[in-house]
């Protein structure tokens, strides 16, 4: 995917996965290059299971909205995500999903992102770090080494080399 | 001993913790660190969905600035702590939303007619009662100005981004300090919980304000009296060789109680009020974009401000002269400007995320003279561009036909 002026990307999976946590990396990667980037978050008031969006807006240009109204790229890690927000993909926008717990009734590209996490990184919570891997090579919206940066600023102390590994085989998945 | 943040040790100390430069933060945090450059260095809170990252942020802060935390049993202890240690000398805060901030209510009346300075941010979410509760809304606005009972004064201000957000809060401690009066933030949900880049200043590039203390023991003998003719009587600190009286029943401008005496209590309830009017161009403060033509004029505020802001520029794209309002102090509101506006302009649009609040002291102000409509959303997402746009677009369609007619 090229880079426009202004690129929306929603986020959805339920809670417990990350994806807030991945939303947050990937808006302090763009901030990081000085791109404008507006980063927001729907969940449920539970801790575990409800749903959970993370959106972003990145833009060269300044940003006035604070939600995404039409989304460029959605990434879904569970149906649950993907069936609240499938509406919100634009036409013609990149749709990633978990290949193993989504069954998109759209066009779609993705990978087993959980087992991965689970078989080759070795910790199934490091999903949304692979994911992000994935999306990040498949869109090149910011460089490689600034979503590297803001892992080690932004996940919990020692926890920084596993991250970057599942963020590596993610982004080597998603140059296939 | 009173930190009031502008030592040489503070300065420092914020320098080594919050280097100048960019950061990714929410607008609770923003919110934290703001007060932490204004020199607030006492909070007391009870944690709520969407504030609590504000109390997050200043529990894990405040100690390394040597100021202090307290985690309270409730909203109304919360705001108690925060009265009293303003008493001590510390600037104090306290945060909270929805129902929180009904708690807060009464003895937020006691700061207001004790004349204590303090920062009370209210993150405005979906009410009434627990409502959405992690949904962002700006249905506090008549709260804020009515909330605690009787007649009072209070000042208000709603930020409109996250950066913004910290400079705002900033300006409330400013205004409390020098005010001697309770300062309210109205934030929302979706400010709160959004983030967005920040550049964080050097600390010497924020004014800080303290509040007058008394120079004599003349002047502490009348803690609550008009002695420099600014209707803002100097404040005797506990535990700084005075002896102070205060209390929430109507006192004498020496602080004694008299419940009985007409005049005392009209004096004191007269001076509160006229202490905000006669200071009210230094309190409020208002942004304009292309309000030299506009025949549309947009009124928004805080959080909807930005997706207007965007649709006034959609719109002057296509050649619709619309501009737009932001009172960045809702209360006291400006009214006087918006009605001075309102000569030039044949509509008044007003989008909020409420049924409609704003728009009736808009209405207040410009009367009949002006038709004024609402754009209103409720349910927890916020306004977008085009939402608004559309409105503006429909209404100069209207007014097309109106004149060809």
């Amino acid at each position: 995917m090229g880079w426009v002026i202004t690129m929306q990307i929603r986020l959805a999976g339920f809670g417990g996965q990350g994806v807030i946590l991945a939303g947050v990396i990937l808006g302090d990667a763009a901030a990081i290059e000085g791109l404008n980037v507006i980063q927001t978050q729907d969940y449920g008031s539970q801790s575990r299971g409800g749903h959970s969006i993370a959106d972003l807006i990145i833009s060269k240009d300044p940003i006035y909205d604070l939600i995404v109204t039409k989304a460029d790229v959605l990434l879904a890690l569970a149906q649950l995500g993907y069936d609240s927000t499938k509406e919100s993909l634009r036409e013609g926008g990149l749709l990633i999903v978990d290949t193993e717990l989504v069954q998109p009734d759209r066009e779609f590209t993705g990978a087993p992102f959980t087992r991965i996490a689970e078989e080759e990184v070795g910790l199934a919570l490091t999903v949304n770090m692979v994911a992000l891997g994935y999306l990040v090579a498949k869109t090149n919206i910011v460089k490689k080494e600034s979503v590297e940066e803001a892992i080690r600023r932004r996940v919990p102390k020692g926890t920084e080399e596993i991250n970057l590994k599942a963020f590596r085989i993610g982004y080597e998945e998603g140059t296939k | 001993m009173i930190i009031r943040g502008d030592e040489p040790e503070q300065i420092e100390l914020l320098k080594k913790m919050y280097p100048k430069g960019n950061y990714f933060m929410q607008g609770d945090e923003a919110i934290a660190y703001g007060a932490l450059f204004a020199g607030c260095r006492f909070y007391a809170g009870y944690p709520i969905t969407p504030a609590s990252e504000i109390a997050e942020t200043m529990a894990r802060e405040l100690p390394k600035l040597k100021g202090y935390y307290i985690q309270m049993e409730d909203e109304i202890g919360s705001i108690a702590a925060v009265v009293g240690a303003s008493w001590t000398g510390f600037k104090s805060m306290t945060a909270t939303s929805g129902p929180g901030f009904s708690l807060m209510q009464e003895n937020l009346g006691y700061a207001i007619f004790t004349e204590t300075p303090l920062v009370l941010v209210d993150i405005q979410r979906s009410g009434p009662s627990t409502g959405q509760a992690t949904k962002g809304a700006q249905g506090d606005f008549f709260q804020a100005r009515w909330g605690t009972h009787g007649d009072h004064p209070i000042i208000a201000i709603s930020p409109t981004s996250v950066e913004d957000s910290f400079w705002e809060t900033i300006r409330a401690f400013s205004l409390s300090e020098k005010f001697r009066i309770p300062v309210l933030v109205l934030a929302d949900g979706i400010i709160g919980h959004t983030r967005e880049q920040i550049k964080i200043p050097d600390p010497e590039e924020v004014e800080i304000v303290y509040r007058k203390l008394p120079t004599s023991d003349e002047e502490a003998k009348y803690p609550f009296g008009d002695v420099h003719g600014d209707l803002i009587p100097p404040m005797p600190l506990f535990g700084h060789d005075y002896f102070t009286h205060v209390t929430g029943s109507t006192h004498k401008e020496n602080g004694l109680r008299d419940v009985y005496t007409p005049e005392v209590h009209d004096r004191l309830v007269r001076r509160l009020h006229k202490k905000i009017e006669l200071h009210k161009t230094e309190i409020q403060k208002w942004e304009e974009y292309y309000i030299e033509d506009a025949e549309i004029l947009l009124v928004s505020w805080g959080v909807s401000a930005r997706p207007s802001l965007g649709a006034v520029m959609e719109g002057r794209k296509k050649g619709i002269k619309v501009g737009l309002f932001i009172p960045k102090t809702v209360h006291p509101f400006p009214g006087e400007r918006i009605k001075e506006l309102s000569k030039n302009v044949q509509l008044i649009i007003v989008s909020e995320m409420n049924l409609g609040q704003v728009i009736l002291e808009v209405q207040r102000f410009v009367r009949d003279e002006v038709p004024v409509i609402g754009v209103n959303k409720i349910g927890g997402v916020p306004l977008t561009v085009e939402e608004i746009l559309k409105e503006i677009e429909s209404s100069a369609e209207r007014s097309r036909h109106r004149s060809a007619d």
